[in-house]
């Protein structure tokens, strides 16, 4: 039995920019314009997730997981999407949104704990404002999103579209039975489905070797007889280049792909978690040596599509936009109480009615056991 | 309310497991986006038969034949549910379902609420419960109350073929998650006229299986056909209300009756602690204690696992036991 090394994990995938920025192999064939996307999206993204843990530690946003250190993930991937395909994210893709253009101030008001009504009210998004390709509200039980991207891929599978379903786990989903069931269910019914697996080493305080005695996540999907690949998760153009590969599988009607994306989680699982109190810093300096943003800019910079100049006006751009997004979602009022009953079925009932009133008399100082006869306070 | 909401038209004589599957077909070729999916469906039509035939009419892709897998098949169908298929997963027994509880409760029930109203669930999970087919172990369940506690789901029962008609045709057509609960014990008992045109029933309100000015005797499922035999065998005026949409409660019908008659009596196949009775003895107690004459009694099976198929008869709640529990209540007087 093979024992995996969470700190220096076997570097035998593919990759097409080493950790200095030098080019390993072929690039993929993309426009100055979408490796400045990708760039500035991974600079976004990272300066999201800074802004939003400081507001987590001022008591603005509840518990929070971010992407640091994992950008190059969702980023390369998504890109490799087009218009109108679906993404079904949990709690560490959010780059792949912004990737596509996902409203910032919307985001962070949902981090604040507004009714996602609340937000449609105050932060409305106009169609020509949405993201085109479509994202399904940010998924949290580990892996229930890979059996539902599943189905929204047989779904344009039977329907003869040609949509591509992506989604996204990390290696402790694998070890979820939602996981198999999903990628069972793909293979069957050779369904347009690419999933992600954010292999970070860690799932919470588990390490990967307790995930899983096998050599790699991606051969998983061996016993579902689903193709998979296992790719540098630092390196931003080898994921896009493995994911486009995938997508353009599953569009011709070649079915579905599981990609591990080998990467390592820097920071903590989320705000409530101490990784001091299971692993020792010595990875660090080696992780940090692989940092998608500085080996991704390295790149650039060597092919003359970033400057000091291009780099430093990207970073005012960010650090602006990203404080205007945190000053409109802090206009958004608290959630009305009562939208906790709301859209939970298509009609009302009497038992809706009669608590959404007692809700009202509790929250207006009145007493909201005076029923006796069913017909209301 | 009461009446039958029935049309009028030709009629066939046809049974509730028939009147699952007509219904299927019927709308099936209505809409496009139907598409039943679970194992065992496809070419031998279903374990009970409930799909016979749907295969061979609307081909693989519509009759879906998948993997052995609860979680998978509810997981997928809410993936489809969400882009817009209209979906009619089948379990194939309700003591199957457990593996599948997490999709049922991570998307299935809550997508809909999560996406601030955006994404709808329009699926309508069949299962086959409850006991009464001498069958063997986690194949006589009834435990619907595990469903009725969760929010965004409907939990449906019905009770005959005419009735199974109109209520499927309206979950399916629902854009709500609906758990159809089919009690396979009545699947081939006895058949009844059932228009051959088009209907749907409300989803949100009880049947009045037979009126009375006595006691009112709460049931639904294979339940209310003990409950009427009883009726006629006791020297009461009995009014059965068929509750039928056990999620969301039709509360109204359910204390309008209690209030009239002034006794009551639930009965139920499920185990009695926290099953649906213990609720509606507590709705009546909060809302009509001051109109009762007497206590509510829960005539319900036992606290136990589902027994096997030699004693099972001693757990099933049937016809002498409502007619106890009718008596009973009908004895007392605050």
């Amino acid at each position: 039995m093979s024992q995996w090394s969470e700190s220096r994990p076997d570097d035998d995938f593919y990759r097409v920019l080493a950790p200095d920025g030098t080019i390993t192999a072929d690039p993929p064939d993309l426009s100055e314009d979408v490796l400045r996307r990708q760039y500035r999206t991974m600079r976004l993204s990272r300066r999201y997730d800074e802004k939003t843990r400081s507001l987590q530690r001022r008591g603005e946003i509840s518990i929070l997981s971010g992407s640091i250190g994992e950008e190059a993930i969702p980023i390369g991937s998504a890109a490799a999407l087009e218009p109108d395909d679906w993404c079904f994210l949990t709690y560490r893709q959010t780059p792949a949104m912004l990737y596509w253009g996902a409203s910032l101030e919307r985001s962070i008001a949902g981090l604040m704990g507004a009714e996602p009504e609340t937000i449609d009210e105050h932060l409305p998004l106009d169609d020509e404002d949405a993201p085109p390709v479509n994202f399904p509200p940010v998924y949290v039980p580990l892996a229930a999103n890979v059996t539902n991207a599943v189905g929204s891929a047989m779904a344009d599978r039977f329907g003869d579209t040609d949509a591509v379903t992506l989604s996204y786990i990390g290696d402790g989903s694998t070890s979820q039975g939602d996981f198999y069931e999903a990628l069972n269910f793909a293979g069957v019914f050779d369904a347009p489905a690419v999933t992600i697996c954010h292999n970070n080493q860690w799932a919470i305080s588990v390490p990967a070797h307790r995930q899983t005695a096998a050599e790699t996540f991606a051969q998983k999907a061996e016993a579902a007889g689903v193709p998979h690949e296992r790719i540098d998760g630092n390196d931003v153009l080898a994921v896009y280049e493995g994911t486009r590969r995938a997508v353009e599988r599953a569009r011709e009607g070649d079915g579905p792909t599981l990609i591990e994306c080998v990467t390592y989680r820097v920071d903590d699982h989320n705000t409530a978690d101490d990784a001091d109190a299971y692993r020792d810093d010595s990875q660090q300096e080696y992780w940090a040596e692989r940092d998608p943003i500085d080996r991704f800019e390295a790149y650039l910079r060597s092919e003359g599509i970033l400057d000091d100049e291009t780099v430093e006006s990207i970073g005012e751009e960010i650090d602006r936009r990203v404080e205007e997004a945190v000053d409109r979602a802090r206009e958004v009022p608290d959630s009305d109480p009562q939208r906790i009953f709301d859209n939970h079925l298509k009609t009302t009932s009497w038992n809706e009615r009669h608590q959404r009133e007692e809700l009202r008399a509790e929250l207006e100082g009145e007493n909201p056991f005076t029923d006796f006869t069913g017909e209301g306070l | 309310m009461s009446a039958q909401d029935y049309p009028e038209s030709e009629t066939s004589e046809i049974n509730l497991v028939t009147a699952v599957r007509e219904t299927l077909a019927q709308e099936m070729r209505r809409d496009e986006s139907v598409r039943l999916l679970g194992y065992d469906m496809g070419p031998i039509g279903g374990v009970f038969r409930a799909t016979e035939n749907l295969y061979e009419e609307f081909g693989e892709e519509r009759v879906i034949d998948t993997p052995l897998s609860e979680n998978g098949i509810l997981g997928t169908a809410a993936g489809m549910a969400m882009r817009g298929q209209r979906v009619v997963p089948e379990i194939q027994f309700l003591g199957f379902f457990y593996p599948a509880f997490g999709q049922f409760m991570y998307t299935i029930s809550k997508m809909h609420e999560r996406s601030g109203g955006e994404i709808d669930m329009p699926l309508t999970v069949r299962i086959p419960y409850g006991g009464g087919i001498k069958s063997s172990e986690y194949h006589s369940e009834s435990t619907e109350a595990l469903f009725i506690h969760t929010p965004g789901v409907r939990v449906v029962c019905p009770s005959t073929p005419a009735e199974t008609k109109g209520l499927l045709a309206a979950s399916i057509r629902s854009d709500d998650p609906v758990m159809f609960l089919e009690p396979k014990s009545i699947y081939r008992v006895g058949t009844e006229a059932v228009p051959e045109e088009e209907y749907t029933l409300s989803l949100d309100d009880a049947r009045i299986v037979r009126e009375g000015s006595d006691i009112t005797v709460l049931t639904w499922g294979a339940m209310v056909r003990h409950a009427v035999t009883a009726a006629d065998r006791v020297d009461a005026d009995v009014e059965i209300v068929d509750v039928r949409t056990l999620s969301p409660l039709p509360v109204e019908a359910i204390l309008d009756s209690v209030k009239k008659t002034g006794r009551c009596v639930v009965f139920h196949e499920a185990r009695r602690t926290l099953g649906l009775g213990a609720e509606l003895s507590a709705l009546i107690n909060e809302y009509a204690l001051d109109r009762l004459h007497a206590p509510i009694k829960r005539a319900t099976g036992y606290d136990v696992h589902f027994p096997g198929h030699q004693t099972e008869e001693a757990y099933l709640p049937d016809e002498q036991r409502a007619v106890d529990a009718i008596e009973a209540v009908m004895s007392y007087e605050f």
